[in-house]
């Protein structure tokens, strides 16, 4: 993993975008995490002291803002699938709590629906 | 014999069940690939118990059926992200047909609507040279052929906006015939499994209606609600009733203003539909926002430089000492029978831009002198040279409203195709998670979930560690040109 975060040091800033917006499309976590170590070594270039190579990176800063704006939105996408699926999961959980209490021969009340 | 018989009956029993249970095993296994089949649990009932002796015995269970393993609000959301990822991705399709229209193409020789800008530099700029020398005839030729460059340019701009939008108002109409199949299917299949599983999961049909349900998603905004019997009620996002159990009301098109309308039951319900979503959706933005907006833009250059060019040569004396009609800032009228215009005189807005063109023939008609001032003269084409610094199309330049207008159609297309992205990005994910969760597959809901999760997290730090890099970045440019 460390090899590839320092592979990818010298990579274009808007390659590293477009390669994140495509890996959090497909869900692929471990392509996530090596680009989060890529990001980590760029950002350490960039600190005081670091061999940050300032024209050249502004040039790719302004490159890449328009492939930020894309995976800022597919980033609030998969927060909103997110929210989705666990709220899913919580429906389904009281769901089978609601089943049990039935099958234990619960009164079909509103108490059976945990209101009280 | 009777417990003897009762353990032979509960093994047959079992045994059936069993072989129940692997058929229904054996299905998901054959349709592991078949688009949109869900994979289906078989379900046990336990036998009612018999009583030998005052003792209750068990009898065992009985496989009663499968049931499909499916989310019917993840299906929704599905559907829902589809259909504003079709909106956008046919809208999209569009945009970019409008702004390849409007972008320079260095290797062609002949002048196209993406010169505009150019066009309108090289028009005031032969004013210019017609200031230095008004006598010139060759300055007098280079005025009108520059004139009909931008005229053609802008017209043909025009006519393509028009042809473009006729291209959508056909897609667009085709896409009923599709919606209206579907629709008919739909009612069919809630009839098929109201009367065959009212009360419970309905397998294959139930796999059959959603992949209608996905494949009208893609056509059109449509909302979805479930009713009695396990029907299916489906509307337009906006409420019209599309399907209603086994009925279903059939899209109609006609032609209202020389464009295709929609409607539903006698309701025009266009409008409706453009900000439904799917790809009806989008085809009906584009055609009905994008390129009016686009053409109105045309129309108000086109006339605002044609008005102003037209009124101040009619206002002044061409070569041959003949006035225009016009009065000049002064105030003084020229003496002439009839106006001196450059351009065709539009007396609206709209429609300009198609109707551009150069009216006047003779280069000697332009006129460059002042009224009263004799043919020599050149203080009217040095003021109509100055209107290309002039803000005279809705309070900006020409060039600078021409610029801005594609300024403002490129960041329109680069939000569609933000929007689009991230859509089709939600998409995607959606159906991953599905595809764990209803398809033959060996992913389980958790495992699922927690690689979206983890995702999610990865993607967050990747995202706030970009934009500390991409601020160190800007900062460190932003240094560097001020040192």
């Amino acid at each position: 993993m460390q090899e590839s975060g320092t592979r990818r040091q010298h990579a274009d800033l808007k390659e590293l975008v477009v390669e994140a917006s495509r890996a959090l499309a497909r869900l692929d976590a471990d392509r996530l995490e090596e680009l989060a170590l890529s990001c980590q070594a760029l950002n350490r270039e960039l600190a005081p002291g670091g061999t940050s190579r300032g024209a050249e990176m502004f040039r790719q800063a302004r490159e890449a803002k328009g492939d930020m704006a894309v995976f800022a939105r597919v980033l609030e996408a998969t927060r909103a699938n997110l929210d989705v699926m666990n709220r899913l999961r919580e429906l389904r959980a009281g769901r089978l709590e609601y089943g049990e209490r039935l099958t234990r021969g619960w009164p079909r009340t509103e108490g059976g629906h945990g209101d009280n | 014999m009777g417990t003897i018989n009762s353990a032979f009956s509960m093994m047959s029993g079992a045994l059936d069940a069993d072989q129940a249970a692997l058929n229904i095993v054996a299905n998901n296994v054959a349709n592991a690939s078949t688009t949109g089949y869900t994979e289906e649990t078989p379900n046990w009932q336990e036998n009612a118990p018999v009583e030998i002796n005052g003792v209750s015995y068990g009898t065992g269970v009985t496989e009663t059926g499968p049931t499909s393993v499916r989310d019917t609000v993840l299906e929704e959301r599905l559907n829902q992200q589809q259909q504003l990822a079709s909106a956008s991705g046919s809208r999209l399709t569009a945009l970019n047909s409008i702004q390849a229209l409007f972008t320079p193409d260095s290797g062609s020789t002949s002048s196209t609507a993406g010169d505009i800008g150019s066009d309108l530099t090289s028009f005031f700029n032969s004013f210019s040279s017609l200031e230095a020398n008004p006598t010139n005839n060759s300055d007098r030729q280079e005025v009108l052929s520059s004139a009909k460059t931008l005229a053609g340019d802008v017209s043909n701009a025009a006519a393509s906006l028009n042809s473009q939008r006729s291209a959508l108002d056909q897609e667009a109409s085709g896409v009923t015939s599709q919606v209206n199949s579907l629709t008919s299917a739909l009612a069919q299949l809630n009839l098929q499994i109201q009367s065959t599983s009212p009360n419970g999961d309905a397998g294959t049909l139930e796999d059959q209606r959603q992949e209608d349900l996905s494949q009208l998603s893609k056509l059109i905004g449509i909302n979805q609600i479930t009713t009695e019997n396990n029907s299916l009620s489906i509307t337009t996002t906006s409420g019209e009733l599309l399907v209603s159990g086994g009925t279903s009301n059939q899209l109609t098109t006609g032609k209202v203003n020389g464009v295709t309308d929609f409607f539903l039951g006698g309701t025009d319900v266009t409008s409706q539909l453009t900000s439904g979503g799917g790809e009806l959706g989008g085809y009906l933005t584009a055609r009905d926002q994008d390129i009016p907006s686009a053409l109105s833009s045309l129309d108000q250059l086109a006339y605002s430089v044609s008005t102003q060019v037209n009124t101040l040569n009619n206002a002044g004396t061409d070569a041959d000492g003949t006035e225009g009609t016009g009065t000049n800032s002064s105030g003084i009228t020229g003496t002439g029978a009839t106006p001196l215009y450059i351009f065709s005189q539009s007396t609206q807005v709209a429609g300009s831009a198609a109707s551009m063109s150069v009216v006047m023939t003779d280069p000697n008609q332009i006129a460059a002198a002042g009224l009263g001032d004799g043919t020599g003269d050149n203080s009217n084409a040095t003021v109509m040279a100055k209107l290309a610094n002039s803000s005279i199309v809705n309070g900006q330049t020409p060039i600078n409203y021409y610029s801005n207008f594609v300024s403002t159609l490129g960041a329109t297309v680069s939000g569609v195709q933000t929007e689009n992205a991230a859509q089709t990005a939600s998409v995607t994910q959606l159906q991953t998670q599905n595809g764990a969760l209803s398809s033959v597959n060996l992913n389980d809901e958790a495992s699922s979930m927690t690689t979206l999760e983890r995702s999610y997290q990865a993607a967050s730090q990747v995202f706030s560690m970009l934009n500390t890099i991409m601020a160190s970045a800007l900062n460190l440019g932003e240094q560097s040109t001020v040192s």
